[in-house]
């Protein structure tokens, strides 16, 4: 298990090179620079500020600078705000979606392996037709217009009582966090309940079931103690593409909800063409996923035996 | 041959009238037609026939693990100590599977659950059925695993299935059925899927066992040599039906039904006629979605006749003590004579 974990540590780390260099090159692909965006810049004060920050050297020798900054934490000065530093910009702004992210995720589980469980026990009688057909809405529709109805929704039952009972938008307090987190979970949380009940249907048919039937244990111990824990393991298995499927959602619901977390910053700095700031976001994330995508495959040994001890 | 009547009058478990079917897509399947047996104690019970004949179908149905829908079961009793224990819901069920009756499959490496220890699986049944700690079930799974010569059994108890062979496997199987002391053990083709010279070990203990622990066997095969080593009395199964049955030496040396001459011609011997031509059943048994109103085997059978066509044939008992019967109307008194078949009135050979 340690060689194992190791060895998807290292391989983690050459991933996040990877997205790094992928998106300095891209970035310098792109035509124009941070500098475009001050209008009226004579060619003098254009060029000071090129030296101040390293854009007058060559793509490769910043390059080596930005690998080595990187490498020692440093993603150096935001372009477009005020002398703030990149690391600031995460470190204020990181924990809001953090906390999004994991409720999301958190929701999304639960509810998929619940409601994946139940249609399971109730194939093709009405609590399974009902549940599929909700399922299918939560995977075609995406998740902006869940993050408006819900704000609809949220208006509604505030109206009704009068009073601001479940804030509509903003950031702070855990019902705050509520709506936005089930409406960023929604997708994934209906992929799940599908992934789940098939699993637990083709599980019921396994040889090992009928073992467990000879062997005159009770329909709810078997459900519990045979067929669960084998029939969440595929659902493990796509746990960390979700995450970035969550985390990538979330900018959009960030934006709906106004809230305060690092994908605003994201994606106004692609739009400003902020190069610190896209470089300082663009690897924090892909290192943040690829770090989630190993805790996944941990956990998964940690059900599976034949993973952890082989 | 005296022990083995007395035994046959101390039955265990009777089946009477079985019938089994299943609701497919292309129609109803009538996978075991009107099955009769009984199964006496300490002896073994082999349970012959091709592929598909409804060997598993008829010790499912008495496990109550014939999933319904699509089967049914449509008629018939199964007597354990005299009750019946067919159809009954899970909870009344639980009181004697894995109690009284325990039961290992064709294909270990998959009838053991992947993500949970062998010792685990063991004890659990010790939990639910004795009601043991965790700690006295574990250690009595140890010691069973023990009982069936498990290598180091504390290590393997520890151990998840995949780390285990095939043969282990059945061992553990063996292990984990015998665990509350079952009267009878069924074994649906327990070593069809394991290498030869693993299939002698786990026949063997599968016989010791049997002495030690004084348990009924119902052992399903397709093989003639596994039967001939291991069963007191024989089922031949054809079509859904048991076409005769009797005590081993009756069936291999006085085989009375075409299909049971059928298939000892079709099983190779090992031991002084090699040379001799193996002559497999010509054909294929007859569809069980409309089973023939005659007899089943008729479109495969040597000597079948008119009668035999239209009209299924009654059990002709064969022997004193009504041990060994034939479903074949050969056994009339009336049917003309036939070459290497036993028939009624012929000398017995014992
Ligand atoms: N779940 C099921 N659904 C439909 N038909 C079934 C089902 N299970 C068994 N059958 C039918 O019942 C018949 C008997 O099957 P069974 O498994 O008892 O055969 P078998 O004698 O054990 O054969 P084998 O030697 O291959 O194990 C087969 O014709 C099969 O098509
Ligand atoms: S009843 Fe007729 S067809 Fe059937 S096995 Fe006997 S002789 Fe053959
Ligand atoms: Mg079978």
């Amino acid at each position: 298990m340690l060689a194992y974990t190791l060895k998807r540590l290292l391989a983690g780390i050459v991933t996040v090179w990877f997205i790094a260099t992928a998106t300095f090159t891209a970035m310098h692909m792109v035509p124009g620079d941070p500098l475009m965006n001050d209008k009226a810049v004579s060619a003098e004060i254009r060029a000071n500020l090129e030296r101040k920050y390293g854009l007058d050297k060559s793509a490769p020798e910043q390059y080596v600078i930005f690998m080595k900054n990187m490498l020692s934490g440093d993603f150096g000065i935001s372009f477009t705000q005020q002398n703030r530093q990149v690391n600031d910009i995460i470190r204020d702004h990181f924990p809001v979606s953090a906390t999004l992210g994991i409720m999301a995720i958190f929701f999304a589980t639960i509810g998929g392996v619940l409601w994946g469980a139940l249609t399971a026990l109730y194939r093709n009688r009405l609590p399974d037709i009902i549940i599929m057909f909700l399922v299918i809405l939560g995977i075609s529709v995406p998740s902006f217009v869940f993050a408006a109805l819900g704000q609809l929704l949220l208006v509604n039952i505030n109206s009704l009582f009068g009073a601001s009972i479940i804030p509509v938008a903003g950031w702070g307090t855990f019902s705050h966090m509520l709506m936005p987190s089930m409406v960023l979970g929604l997708g994934t949380m209906a992929l799940l309940t599908r992934l789940m009940r098939s699993s637990m249907l083709e599980i019921v048919n396994e040889d090992y079931i009928r073992t467990a039937r000879a062997k005159g244990l009770s329909p709810s111990r078997i459900f519990f103690r045979h067929q669960l824990r084998n029939a969440i393991l595929p659902v493990i298995t796509v746990l960390g593409p979700q995450i970035a499927a969550i985390t990538t959602g979330g900018f959009v619901v960030e934006l709906v909800f106004a809230i305060p977390g690092l994908g605003r910053y994201f994606v106004q700095a692609v739009q400003q063409l902020d190069y610190t700031v896209i470089m300082g976001t663009t690897v924090f994330y892909g290192a943040f996923l690829v770090l989630m995508v190993i805790l996944v495959d941990i956990l998964y040994g940690f059900i599976d035996p034949r993973v952890r001890l082989s | 041959m005296s022990d083995m009547d007395d035994a046959y009058k101390d039955k265990i478990l009777e089946v009477e009238n079985l019938n089994v079917e299943f609701s497919t897509y292309g129609g109803v399947v009538q996978a075991v037609r009107g099955v009769n047996f009984s199964v006496g104690r300490g002896e073994t019970l082999a349970i012959v026939g091709e592929s598909g004949c409804g060997k598993s179908v008829t010790v499912q149905s008495i496990m109550g693990l014939i999933p319904t829908p699509p089967g049914k079961i449509t008629a018939g009793e199964a007597r354990l100590r005299g009750n019946n224990i067919l159809n009954l819901p899970a909870k009344e069920a639980n009181k004697f599977r894995g109690v009284e009756i325990g039961m290992i499959f064709q294909d270990p490496m998959t009838s053991l659950n992947p993500t949970m220890t062998i010792g685990d699986q063991i004890s659990e049944t010790l939990m639910v059925h004795r009601h043991l700690s965790y700690a006295d079930a574990s250690a009595k799974a140890v010691a069973l695993l023990d009982k069936t010569r498990i290598p180091e059994a504390k290590k393997r108890a520890a151990q998840y299935p995949f780390e285990f062979s095939g043969g282990m496997l059945q061992r553990a199987m063996i292990a984990q059925s015998l665990a509350c002391n079952p009267s009878v053990l069924i074994a649906d083709e327990p070593t069809t899927a394991l290498d030869v010279t693993i299939q002698a070990q786990i026949l063997e203990l599968m016989s010791e066992l049997q002495k030690t622990e004084d348990m009924s066997i119902i052992l399903i095969t397709h093989d003639l040599a596994v039967v001939a080593k291991m069963a007191d009395r024989v089922a031949v199964m054809y079509a859904g039906q048991i076409v005769e049955m009797g005590a081993v030496d009756e069936i291999f040396y006085e085989s009375a039904h075409p299909y049971t001459m059928g298939l000892k011609e079709a099983m190779p011997s090992n031991r002084n006629d090699r040379a001799k031509k193996l002559t497999p059943i010509e054909g294929s048994p007859p569809d069980l979605f409309s089973p023939p109103a005659g007899c089943g085997y008729y479109a495969r059978c040597p000597h079948a006749m008119k009668l035999c066509e239209t009209k299924q044939s009654e059990e002709f008992i064969l022997s004193s003590n009504s041990s060994h019967f034939s479903k074949c109307w050969l056994q009339h008194p009336e049917a003309p004579k036939t070459d290497g078949l036993f028939q009624a009135g012929d000398e017995h050979a014992s």
